[in-house]
C-alpha cells in the first residue's frame, strides 16, 4: 500500500518554473553585490532601495510564489507526485565520465541536475520560501537602522539571497549530490553572514568556526556519498529509492548501506549542529539577529534533519527490514543527548540569543530523537503489510516532521522577537548614553564600551513597552516549550510518544526517551526564564525603561508568525503530522473539526493507558514543573503604572504571585561546580580549542619544519657536496693539452662501446 | 589542412617576443622606460591574437574537427615538417583533447598575467619575456616529436628562470639558481630516458619518419603505436627495461609538478618569483609534469604503470596530506600557497594511480582548474606584496575594512582552491574522490586509503580559513596595517589587477558551474585511452570485479 504506485510521472504546468525559485535568489545575489557597490553610500539606494533590501524582498516574494504554487498543484490533484517526467524538464547532464569495471568498455557514469518533489519537499520548501520572505522584511527594519551601519548592507542582503538560493535549491534538487552542494553553498553564506562584522575578533573566529566545525561533519558526508554512489551507481533519488535497486544492494552490501548512511548522518551532526559537532552554534550567533533567526535556527540548520528524511527510504524498505537499527538508534541517541545537554547549558546563559541558540540545538535533537525513532520503527515493523504498523510508522515520522515545521516557525519568530529586543535595547543605549551626552551626532563605535545589548541584565520589564513583540515571544515559547494546543504539543508530545514506545520494544531506547521526557521539563524552565527575565518585573537598569516599540518592518512578520504558531492546531486537525510523512495520506482527508477531535481524543484520551498517563507526565513536566520553578526565582510585577495587553497580564500576575509564594534560594547551584562547568559549556569547545592547539598547530609547525629542514636539508647537501665534487673536477681542468687528449679518447672510446653495445 | 600551430602558437609569440627584447635591449634606461606603454600593448595584443586563435579552435571555427570522438593516438590540426632527417627528428605538432585544454589555459592565462601585472618595473623587458614563456609553453604541449618536446620543455626554463632572476625578491639568486639546477637534473633523467626509448628501437623493423641514419624514430604517435602493438604481446622493451624507462621519464615529470620529497624547489621559487613568474609557474608550468606523464610514459607503459600503481598511490598520498599539513605550518601567505599547489597536484598524481577513467578524467579536469585557481591565488599573494609589501600571516589584521577588493578576491580564491562546489575545483575533487573509492572497492584495497583525502578536505579548509582570519579580518576599532606600510594609508587593488581579478573569478565560476565545458572533451580522451589503450593492454589485470 506504501509507495508502491508512487513512482507515476505527471504533467506538472509550475514544475517547469520550479528551477527559477533556485535562480532568480541566486541571479538576484550578483545585481544587489553589483548595484550595492556602483551606488554604495548614494542616498536613494540607501533609504528608498534599502541597500538592496527592496530588490531582495520582491525576489523572495516570487520565489514564495512559485513555490505554493507548485505546492497547490502538488496538493491538489497531483498525489502523489513524485518523479516528474523527463520530457517537461530537462535534466542536465553536469558530469560525464566513466569507470572501468573490468568490462570491455568504459561503463558510463552521470551526473545530473534536476527537480524532485514529494512530500517531504514540499513541507521544507514552503519552510524555507515563507521564511525567507518573512525574515527578508524584518532585515529591511533591523539592518537598515542599525547604528554602526557604514554603507555594508549590500553585502548583507546580497549573502541573504544567495543563502535562499541555496536552501530552496537543497529541497528542490533531485539527487545527494546536489544537496550536498547546495548544502556547502549554505555552510559558506552562514560563514560570510556570522562574519558580517568581520573588524570583530569575535565574529571572525566564529565564522572560521562555523566553517570548520561543520566542514568536518560534510568531509563525512562526502565520503558517505561516495560510498552511496559505490553501491548504487547513481546519487539520484529516483535511483537510489527504488525498491527494486534497494534490494539488490541490500543482498550483497546492507552493512556498507549502513556505513555509507551512519557517515552521512555525521554531516547532518555537523550541519545541524548536535554532539559532539554542536560547538559552532552558539558563537555563530555573533552574526546579525536576521541571520540567526534565518539560517542558525529556521533553515539551514534543518538542512541536517532534511538529510536523514531524506534517507527514510533506506529504513522503510521492505529489503532491508531490520538491517538499519542500529544506525536509526544511534540518530535517536545523538538527539537524546544533545536535548539534554543543551538544555542544561541554556539555564545559566544570560546572553538572550545564547539562550535560543542553545534551545535551538535542543529541539533539533527533539527531531533527530523523533526521526530516530520513526527509523527505528520502519526498520523493524512490517509496515508494508500490517495497516496498524503502518500508521505507527506514518504518524512517528509525521510527527518528527511537524516538529520541524513547529520548531522553524517558532524559532523563526523567537529570534525575530529577540532581535527586536536588541534592536530597541541598543538603540535606548545609544539615545541615552552617546547623543545626550556628545550632542556631536558622532557615532561612536557602539563596541568600544562594555555594554552588551544581548544581555538580560540590562533588560526586564519589557512587556509594556513592546507589547507585539512580548506577544510573539511569549506565543513562541509556549510552543516550544510544548504548553497544550500551542503549536510545537501536537508535534513534542508525539516523539516522546514515539520515543517510548520504541523504547519498550528495545531497551537501547530508553536513554532517547528518558532524555527527551526530561528535556520537556528542562525547555519549560529556560523558555520561561528567558521571558520573565526579559519581559517581566521591572526594568533592570535606566536603559532597559528607556526602550521604546519597534518599527513596521519588524512587527509584520512577527504578527503573521504569532498568527501560523497559533494555528498549529489547524493544522494537526488537517491531519498535517500524517500527510507530511507518506504519500497514501492526505491532506484534510478527515475534514478540521472531526480531525481535530480525533487529535484531541489521542492526546488528552488515549485509549492505551500507558501513553494517557504518559501525555499527562509531559505535560505537567513541561507545562507546571518548568514554568512553575523560573517562575519562582525570575518571576515579578511590572514597574509602577506600567500596563500591559490583557493577554500577558496573568502570566505576569501568576509569575509574581509564585515568584512571592514559592521563591527559593538558588545561589547553592549557582555557585556549584555543575553550574560553572555549565556556564563554560561543559567545556568542550575548551577541549577541541586545545586539542587544535596542542596537536594540530603544534603538529604543523614541526612539519613545517620537518620540510625545510630535513627534506630540503638533504637537498641541500648534496648540493653542497656536489659543490665539493666539482672543485674536484675542477682540478682536473690541469690546462695541459696532453691530458685533454686523454679524456677525449676515452670519452670517445666510451660512447662507441655504448652505441655498438646497444645496436 | 592550413598550419594552425606552428607559426601562429608558437612561432608567433616566440619570435615576437625575441624582436622586442632585440630592440629594447639596444636603448638606454630613459628610452626603456618610454617604451613600457607600447610594448605593454603589443604584448596584450599578441597574447589576445594567440587567446583567439585557440578559442577559435574551440569552437571548431578553423576547420572541419571535432574534439570529441577522435581516437586514441590521432591529432586535430596535425602537421609534420622534416627537421634533421638523418636522426629522424621532425617539427611535428598536433592537438588532442589531452593537450588542447593546456593551450588554451596558457593563452587565457597569457593576456591575464600581463593585465594583473600591468605596472611591473623594467615592463619594455618583463612582458616580451612573458610572451616567450607562453610560446615556450605552447611549445611543449603541442610537441608531437621527443626531440621537439624536449628542447621545448628546456627553454620554458630560461624565461622563467630570467623572470625570477631579474624580477624576483631579495633572495632571487639563489632561488633562481635553485629552480633551474632542480628542475634541469630531473629533466636529465628524463632526457636519458628518452635517448633510451630511442636507442632500444629496432633498427631492422624501422618506424615511420625513422632516421636515414639511425633507423630510429622520435615521433611520438608512431612510437605510441609501437608500443601499443608490443604491450598488446607482452612487455614493451622487456619487463625491466620498461620499468626503469617509466622510472626515468616519471622522476623528470615528477619533480616537475612537484610531488613531495621533490617538491622543495617550489616553495623557494613562488616566494622569490614576481606575481607574473607566480601565475604562469603555478598555472601552466606545474601542468607540464602530468601533462608529460600522460603523453609518454603512462601511454607507453601501461604494464610498468599497473607495476608502480601502488608506488604512485603512496607518492600522490604524501604530496596530497604533507602539502596541507606544511601548509597549517607556513607564516609566508605565498609560501602557503604554494604548498597547497603541492597538496592540489597530490590529487592528480591519485587520480592517475587509480587506473580508473573517472580518475585521469579527475586529474586532466584538475589541471585545467588547478591552472585557473592558482593564478588567482598568486595574483592576490602578489597584490599582498605589491601594496602592503609584507606577505606574513599575522602581520596584519583587518585589511578587509580598507582594501575590500584584495578581500574580496582572496575571499573568493581561498574559497574556490579549497573546493567550494559551483567554482572549478570542487568536480575534480569529487571525481578523484569517487574514482578512488571505486578503485578502493573493486580492487580490494583498504578503505583505509580514503582517510588521507578526507583529512585533507578538512586540513585545507582549516589553513585557508585560518590564513584569512589573521590578515584581512579581525581588526577590532584598530585595524593594524603591515608595519612594512610605515604609516601610509592602506591601498587596494589598482584597476588592472581588478580587471585579472574579475576574468579570472568569472572563469573559476563558469567552469564551476559548467564544468561540461572542458570535461566532456577530457572525459572523451580518457574513454579513448581506456578502450584503445590500457583496456586491450592489460585486460582483466585491472578491475577484476
Amino acid at each position: 500500500m506504501a509507495g508502491a504506485e508512487a513512482t507515476n510521472t505527471i504533467d506538472s504546468q509550475w514544475l517547469d518554473f520550479a528551477p527559477l525559485i533556485i535562480l532568480l535568489p541566486m541571479m538576484t545575489f550578483a545585481v544587489i553585490l553589483f548595484l550595492g557597490r556602483v551606488f554604495n553610500g548614494n542616498p536613494f539606494w540607501k533609504n528608498k532601495m534599502k541597500e538592496g533590501g527592496l530588490i531582495a524582498l520582491p525576489v523572495m516574494g516570487a520565489s514564495l510564489v512559485l513555490s505554493l504554487l507548485l505546492i497547490s498543484e502538488f496538493l491538489g490533484g497531483f498525489n502523489p507526485l513524485k518523479v516528474f517526467d523527463p520530457a517537461t524538464v530537462e535534466k542536465i547532464a553536469w558530469v560525464n565520465s566513466g569507470v572501468w569495471d573490468g568490462g570491455s568498455s568504459v561503463k558510463s557514469v552521470t551526473f545530473g541536475f534536476g527537480i524532485y518533489v514529494d512530500h517531504v519537499t514540499v513541507m521544507l520548501l514552503f519552510v524555507a520560501a515563507f521564511l525567507c520572505l518573512l525574515i527578508n522584511t524584518f532585515s529591511i527594519g533591523y539592518m537598515n537602522t542599525d547604528p554602526i551601519n557604514d554603507n555594508r548592507n549590500h553585502r548583507f542582503y546580497a549573502e541573504f539571497v544567495l543563502f535562499c538560493s541555496g536552501m530552496l535549491g537543497m529541497v528542490l534538487a533531485d539527487s545527494f549530490l546536489w544537496l550536498f552542494i547546495f548544502w556547502e553553498i549554505m555552510g559558506l553564506c552562514s560563514y560570510l553572514l556570522i562574519g558580517f562584522y568581520y573588524e570583530r575578533p569575535s565574529a571572525a573566529s566564529a565564522a572560521k568556526k562555523a566553517f570548520l566545525t561543520t566542514r568536518i561533519g560534510d568531509v563525512f558526508l562526502m565520503i558517505g556519498l561516495v560510498m552511496l554512489w559505490d553501491l548504487f551507481g547513481s546519487l539520484d533519488y529516483a535511483v537510489v529509492f527504488d525498491e527494486a535497486k534497494i534490494e539488490e544492494v541490500a543482498a550483497s552490501s546492507a552493512g556498507t548501506l549502513q556505513w555509507a548512511l551512519g557517515l552521512m548522518f555525521i554531516g547532518a551532526v555537523g550541519k545541524s549542529a548536535q554532539f559532539p559537532l554542536h560547538v559552532w552554534l552558539p558563537d555563530a550567533m555573533e552574526g546579525p539577529t536576521p541571520v540567526s533567526a534565518l539560517i542558525h535556527a529556521a533553515t539551514m540548520v534543518n538542512a541536517g534533519l532534511y538529510l536523514v528524511a531524506r534517507m527514510f527510504p533506506f529504513f522503510g524498505a521492505e529489503a532491508l527490514h531490520g538491517d538499519l537499527d542500529d544506525l536509526a538508534f544511534i540518530i535517536a541517541a545523538i538527539g537524546g543527548i544533545t536535548a539534554v545537554m543543551a538544555a542544561a547549558i541554556a539555564f545559566v546563559q544570560m546572553d538572550l540569543k545564547k539562550v535560543l541558540a542553545y534551545s535551538t540545538m535542543s529541539q533539533l535533537a527533539y527531531i533527530f530523537t523523533g526521526l530516530g525513532c520513526a527509523m527505528y520503527l520502519a526498520n523493524t515493523l512490517d509496515w508494508h503489510h500490517d495497516d496498524d504498523a503502518h500508521y505507527i510508522v506514518v504518524v512517528a515520522f509525521g510527527a518528527a516532521l511537524f516538529h520541524l515545521f513547529n520548531h522553524a516557525m517558532a524559532k523563526g519568530m523567537l529570534f525575530m522577537a529577540s532581535g527586536s529586543v536588541i534592536h530597541e535595547v541598543h538603540h535606548a543605549h545609544h539615545h541615552l548614553h552617546h547623543h545626550d551626552d556628545h550632542g556631536d551626532g558622532h557615532h561612536d563605535d557602539h563596541h568600544d564600551d562594555h555594554f552588551d545589548a544581548q544581555s538580560m541584565e540590562n533588560m526586564g520589564g519589557l512587556a509594556s513597552k513592546m507589547p507585539i513583540t512580548a506577544t510573539a515571544m511569549l506565543v513562541g515559547s509556549a510552543s516550544i516549550m510544548g504548553l497544550p494546543l500551542i503549536g510545537g504539543f501536537w508535534s513534542k508530545e508525539g516523539i516522546i510518544a514515539n520515543a517510548w514506545r520504541v523504547a519498550q520494544e528495545d531497551p537501547r531506547f530508553f536513554l532517547p526517551a528518558i532524555c527527551v521526557l526530561l528535556g520537556a521539563a528542562m525547555t519549560g524552565f529556560y523558555m520561561s526564564r528567558m521571558w520573565l527575565k526579559t519581559f517581566a518585573g521591572k526594568p533592570n537598569n535606566e536603559v532597559a525603561a528607556h526602550v521604546g516599540p519597534t518599527n513596521t518592518w519588524i512587527k509584520t512578520p512577527l504578527f503573521i508568525l504569532t498568527f501560523v504558531t497559533l494555528s498549529s492546531v489547524i493544522f494537526a486537525g488537517l491531519g498535517f503530522t500524517h500527510w507530511a510523512s507518506d504519500n497514501s495520506y492526505e491532506l484534510g482527508e478527515k475534514g478540521l473539526l472531526k480531525g481535530l477531535l480525533y487529535e484531541l481524543e489521542h492526546a488528552f484520551a488515549n485509549s492505551d493507558a500507558f501513553f494517557f498517563v504518559l501525555t499527562y507526565i509531559a505535560i505537567f513536566l513541561g507545562a507546571v514543573i518548568g514554568p512553575g520553578l523560573a517562575m519562582a526565582l525570575y518571576g515579578g510585577k511590572l514597574a509602577e503604572g506600567e500596563e500591559t495587553k490583557p493577554w500577558m497580564r496573568p502570566v505576569i500576575q501568576l509569575s509574581a504571585y509564585i515568584h512571592k509564594r514559592f521563591n527559593f534560594d538558588n545561589s547553592a547551584f549557582a555557585e556549584s561546580t555543575l553550574a560553572t562547568a555549565l556556564e563554560n559549556r561543559l567545556y568542550i569547545d575548551e577541549y577541541y580549542d586545545k586539542a587544535m592547539i596542542h596537536i594540530v598547530a603544534a603538529f604543523s609547525t614541526k612539519a613545517a619544519e620537518a620540510d625545510s629542514e630535513v627534506i630540503d636539508g638533504t637537498i641541500k647537501a648534496i648540493e653542497s657536496g656536489s659543490q665539493s665534487l666539482s672543485s674536484v673536477v675542477r682540478s682536473m681542468t690541469t690546462g695541459s693539452a696532453r691530458d685533454y687528449i686523454l679524456m677525449v679518447a676515452v670519452g670517445t672510446l666510451s660512447i662507441f662501446m655504448l652505441i655498438w653495445g646497444v645496436a | 589542412m592550413q598550419d594552425w600551430i606552428s607559426l601562429p602558437l608558437v612561432g608567433f609569440p616566440l619570435i615576437a617576443s625575441v624582436i622586442l627584447l632585440a630592440f629594447v635591449s639596444r636603448t638606454d634606461a630613459k628610452m626603456r622606460e618610454r617604451l613600457v606603454g607600447p610594448v605593454r600593448m603589443a604584448c596584450l595584443v599578441f597574447s589576445l591574437v594567440l587567446l583567439m586563435v585557440t578559442t577559435g579552435m574551440f569552437f571548431q571555427y578553423f576547420g572541419d574537427i571535432s574534439w570529441e570522438g577522435i581516437s586514441f593516438n590521432s591529432y586535430e590540426y596535425y602537421k609534420q615538417y622534416s627537421w634533421i632527417e638523418s636522426l629522424g627528428i621532425h617539427w611535428t605538432v598536433g592537438l588532442d583533447a589531452l593537450s588542447f585544454p593546456m593551450v588554451w589555459l596558457t593563452t587565457f592565462l597569457l593576456p591575464v598575467t600581463i593585465i594583473a601585472t600591468w605596472n611591473e618595473k623594467n615592463g619594455a623587458m618583463y612582458f616580451p619575456i612573458l610572451l616567450a614563456m607562453g610560446g615556450a609553453l605552447i611549445g611543449v604541449f603541442v610537441a608531437l616529436d621527443l626531440f621537439m618536446f624536449y628542447v621545448f620543455w628546456e627553454l620554458t626554463l630560461i624565461p622563467m628562470f630570467f623572470l625570477i632572476l631579474v624580477w624576483g625578491g631579495a633572495d632571487r639568486k639563489y632561488a633562481s639558481q635553485k629552480f633551474f639546477i632542480y628542475t634541469f637534473t630531473a629533466s636529465v633523467v628524463m632526457l636519458l630516458g628518452l635517448i633510451t626509448l630511442y636507442f632500444f628501437q629496432d633498427p631492422g623493423n624501422p618506424l615511420d619518419y625513422a632516421g636515414t641514419m639511425t633507423g630510429r624514430s622520435f615521433d611520438i604517435p608512431s612510437i605510441t603505436q609501437h608500443a601499443f602493438a608490443e604491450n598488446s604481446e607482452g612487455w614493451y622493451l622487456g619487463a625491466n627495461i620498461q620499468k626503469v624507462l617509466f622510472a626515468m621519464l616519471m622522476l623528470g615529470f615528477l619533480v616537475k609538478l612537484p610531488a613531495v620529497p621533490f617538491h622543495t624547489w617550489l616553495p623557494d621559487a613562488h616566494v622569490q618569483a614576481p606575481t607574473g613568474g607566480s601565475m604562469l609557474l603555478a598555472g601552466v608550468m606545474l601542468k607540464m609534469g602530468a601533462y608529460g606523464m600522460f603523453r609518454l610514459p603512462l601511454s607507453l607503459f601501461p604494464h610498468a604503470l599497473e607495476y608502480f600503481q601502488l608506488v604512485l598511490m603512496t607518492i600522490g598520498m604524501i604530496s596530497l596530506v604533507w602539502g596541507a599539513i606544511v601548509c597549517l605550518g607556513q607564516t609566508n601567505l605565498k609560501k602557503m600557497v604554494a604548498y597547497s599547489s603541492v597538496s592540489h597536484m597530490g590529487v592528480i598524481l591519485i587520480g592517475i594511480a587509480t587506473m580508473q577513467p573517472m580518475g585521469w578524467a579527475a586529474a586532466l579536469f584538475m589541471m585545467f582548474a588547478h591552472g585557473i585557481i592558482s593564478p588567482m591565488l598568486f595574483a592576490v599573494c602578489g597584490a599582498f606584496k605589491h601594496h602592503y609589501h609584507s606577505m606574513e600571516i599575522g602581520a596584519m589584521r583587518g585589511m578587509a575594512k580598507h582594501s575590500p577588493w584584495i578581500a574580496t578576491s582572496m575571499m573568493f580564491s581561498w574559497m574556490a582552491s579549497l573546493g567550494l562546489p559551483l567554482l572549478a575545483g570542487f568536480v575534480a575533487e569529487l571525481m578523484m574522490l569517487i574514482a578512488l573509492w571505486y578503485f578502493l572497492v573493486a580492487e580490494g584495497w583498504s578503505v583505509f586509503w580514503m582517510v588521507g583525502p578526507a583529512l585533507v578536505l578538512a586540513v585545507t579548509a582549516a589553513y585557508y580559513l585560518w590564513s584569512m582570519q589573521r590578515t584581512i579580518f579581525e581588526g577590532g576599532d584598530e585595524t593594524q596595517p603591515p608595519e612594512s606600510l610605515h604609516g601610509e594609508p592602506v591601498p587596494d587593488l589598482a584597476s588592472p589587477e581588478k580587471l585579472a581579478m574579475l576574468i579570472l573569478a568569472a572563469f573559476t565560476i563558469l567552469f564551476g558551474v559548467m564544468p561540461w565545458i572542458g570535461l566532456d572533451m577530457m572525459h572523451d580522451w580518457t574513454k579513448q585511452i581506456f578502450e584503445g589503450l590500457i583496456m586491450p593492454i592489460l585486460g582483466d589485470f585491472n578491475g577484476g570485479v
